[in-house]
């Protein structure tokens, strides 16, 4: 073992060498791989000096897609949200295991779907759409939902963050675990008379929150009508979902084609 | 071509932000930074070119634990945020509406900004807080655009600046210098909307003095907000962009041929040579202070000529003050040691400096 061992050591210090070569020379990619090799070298000797087999990936296969986790997340909800709360939601009462960086090419990946072959799955996670009905920022959906519930008027991110609240005070009643607990007392923390009580209680969150919700539900109601309605009149099926196209979200390519006629 | 384009040479000019403007108003007796920023200078390319290099900028970390402090505060439609408001300054529960400027495209956001805040100013629509909206401000005819971190409006028909950082406030008390920093930042922010405000026709005075000041509390990561009272660097930021928009007097001490030119070559390396940079620099007059090392890009030339001066600067501005009219480190040990005769005016500053001379020695003997 021994021998294996001085092997390994000699091998992390060729490859010690070599990333510092590579950096020396700003070889960026070859940096990368040979401190990937090295990595898995230091593993290799970590493991082999504390006498136990080099284990395979700690984590078992993921049994549900990224997607999937997310849409249960949002049904979850039950309104748009942003991809910090959606994790959190996943983690604390669905044992997700997706991180936030997992979601960011996700709108994306779904357009291009929905773009090559529309209404191919029974299910898209789409945008939520702002007063000029383009995409808004953080904001996820599924596009099942209503469009009136899709829409982000002035008061909609309040009245969809008390919505959120209520969902998870009614889920985590049924079920207490300390993650479902400290999002709760999280969220419970921005309502008034939701209490602070730790862990807190659900029922007096989401009573807290209703009160609150009936303050802004009938305006709020009027803005996504309007936005609805407009949203239904004038954006096509891809827009509908991911929102109609500004500026800025014009490819680089067609910009440069205008700008050189 | 104008005296500052002739100043600042074939090297485009550098746009202000609201961290190099709020650090105009940490030292404005300085000449030097005064003429530089007037021309729009890349200080820090000088500072390089002169061997004095800053390490100056924010670390990588601190901007990652920043954006994310920034992020928490303002999740779920600034839930936090809205919190603090209604602790902090009374803000109705129905008063919740969220406008996230950003959601138009970047050339827009100014554009759109003004017309928010100018339906915000007449009381049509809804409006409570604007995220990430983009004012201008005129610094010596070039537009600055300035991006404040939250703009919250209608709390007694006033608006609010609020500022986010993430330096802990412990136990009721944050680093002064931290505060003092983002107090001057803030106060930028105030002008800008003021400026705002006045070009459409409504009353600057509608924008509140107060900040409000959002950071960490204790160990944990939870926010609190705080009231920062920002009058007085707002008249020294006004005074401040006066005297540069009043450049000329400036100007006309200075040699006509004087020039921070780095004279780029085809590459865009600066070709000037390094000791003419530094004669040039030289001409313009500079007050250092210790405070500069975290404000201002040129702070190492700065602090070596105040060095090779001996020059009572160095000992921070409080020391400078107190030996009023004694210029330099030499001057006051002479006059300590009264082995030179005060001059007309300094009589009584050589009477403190021997008795501290005196004192010195009864110790230490």
């Amino acid at each position: 073992m021994s021998d294996r061992l001085d092997e390994l050591e000699r091998r992390i210090d060729e490859l010690r060498a070599g990333v510092r070569r590579a950096m020396r020379a700003r070889d960026g990619s070859a940096a990368r791989a040979l401190r990937a090799e090295l990595r898995t070298a230091e593993k290799a000797w970590d493991s082999l000096v504390s006498g136990e087999k080099p284990a395979g990936k700690t984590q078992g296969p993921r049994l549900v897609t990224v997607r999937e986790q997310v849409h249960q997340a949002l049904e979850l909800l039950g309104a748009p949200a942003q991809a910090r709360l959606v994790v959190a939601v996943s983690g604390a009462f669905l044992a997700g295991t997706i991180r936030s960086s997992q979601l960011t090419s996700l709108r994306r990946d779904e357009e291009r779907s929905f773009r090559s072959s529309p209404f191919g799955r029974p299910y898209y996670l789409c945008a939520a759409l702002t007063d000029r009905l383009s995409p808004a920022r953080g904001y996820l959906t599924v596009s099942t939902w209503p469009v009136e519930r899709r829409v982000v008027g002035p008061l909609s991110p309040r009245v969809d963050f008390l919505t959120c609240a209520i969902r998870i005070a009614e889920h985590a009643a049924g079920r207490r675990s300390p993650d479902g607990d400290r999002l709760l007392s999280r969220m419970a923390r921005n309502i008034p008379g939701a209490g602070d009580e730790v862990p807190p209680d659900p029922a007096r969150v989401a009573e807290a929150a209703r009160r609150e919700l009936a303050v802004h539900a009938g305006r709020d109601a009027g803005d996504r009508a309007e936005l609805a309605g407009r949203a239904d009149t004038q954006l096509d099926d891809v827009a509908r979902l991911f929102g109609a196209t500004t500026l800025t979200t014009v490819p680089r390519s067609v910009m440069a084609m205008g700008g050189g006629r | 071509m104008n005296r500052l384009d002739a100043l600042r040479g074939t090297t485009p000019p550098k746009p202000h932000d609201a961290r190099a403007i709020a650090a105009l108003a940490a030292n404005p007796g300085c000449t030097r930074r005064a003429l530089m920023d007037g021309a729009g200078i890349d200080k820090d390319a000088v500072a390089r070119h002169l061997g004095f290099p800053a390490p100056f900028g924010q670390s990588p970390f601190a901007i990652t634990r920043g954006n994310a402090f920034e992020a928490l505060v303002k999740a779920d439609g600034c839930a936090e945020l809205i919190r603090m408001l209604r602790e902090l300054l009374g803000l109705p529960i129905d008063e919740v509406a969220y406008h996230d400027v950003e959601n138009v495209g970047a050339h827009l956001r100014h554009t759109h900004t003004r017309a928010l805040i100018d339906r915000a100013a007449r009381g049509e629509g809804v409006g409570t807080v604007y995220d990430h909206p983009l004012f201008t401000l005129g610094i010596a005819g070039h537009t600055a655009y300035l991006e404040p971190d939250v703009v919250a409006f209608q709390l007694g028909g006033r608006f609010h600046i609020v500022e986010i950082k993430s330096f802990a406030v412990v136990d009721g008390q944050a680093d002064p210098a931290a505060v003092a920093a983002a107090a001057r930042q803030a106060a930028v922010y105030v002008l800008a909307l003021r400026t705002l405000l006045e070009e459409l026709g409504h009353d600057p005075l509608r924008v509140a003095d107060d900040v409000v000041l959002v950071c960490p509390e204790n160990f944990a990561n939870r926010p609190v907000a705080t009231l920062v009272d920002v009058r007085r660097q707002l008249a020294v930021l006004r005074r401040q962009l006066s005297r540069m928009t009043s450049l000329d007097r400036l100007l006309d001490a200075l040699p006509e041929d004087v020039t921070f030119d780095l004279a780029p070559d085809a590459d865009g390396r600066p070709a000037r040579p390094v000791a003419e940079l530094a004669d040039a620099v030289r001409r313009a007059e500079a007050r250092y202070a210790p405070d500069c090392l975290s404000t201002c890009d040129l702070c190492f030339f700065c602090r070596d000529e105040a060095r090779q001066e001996g020059a009572s600067d160095l000992l921070g501005r409080a020391v400078r003050d107190e030996l009023g009219g004694v210029a330099s480190v030499r001057e006051a040990l002479a006059l300590a040691d009264g082995s030179r005769a005060p001059a007309q005016g300094q009589e009584e500053i050589a009477r403190l400096l021997r008795g501290a001379e005196r004192l010195r020695r009864e110790c230490l003997a």
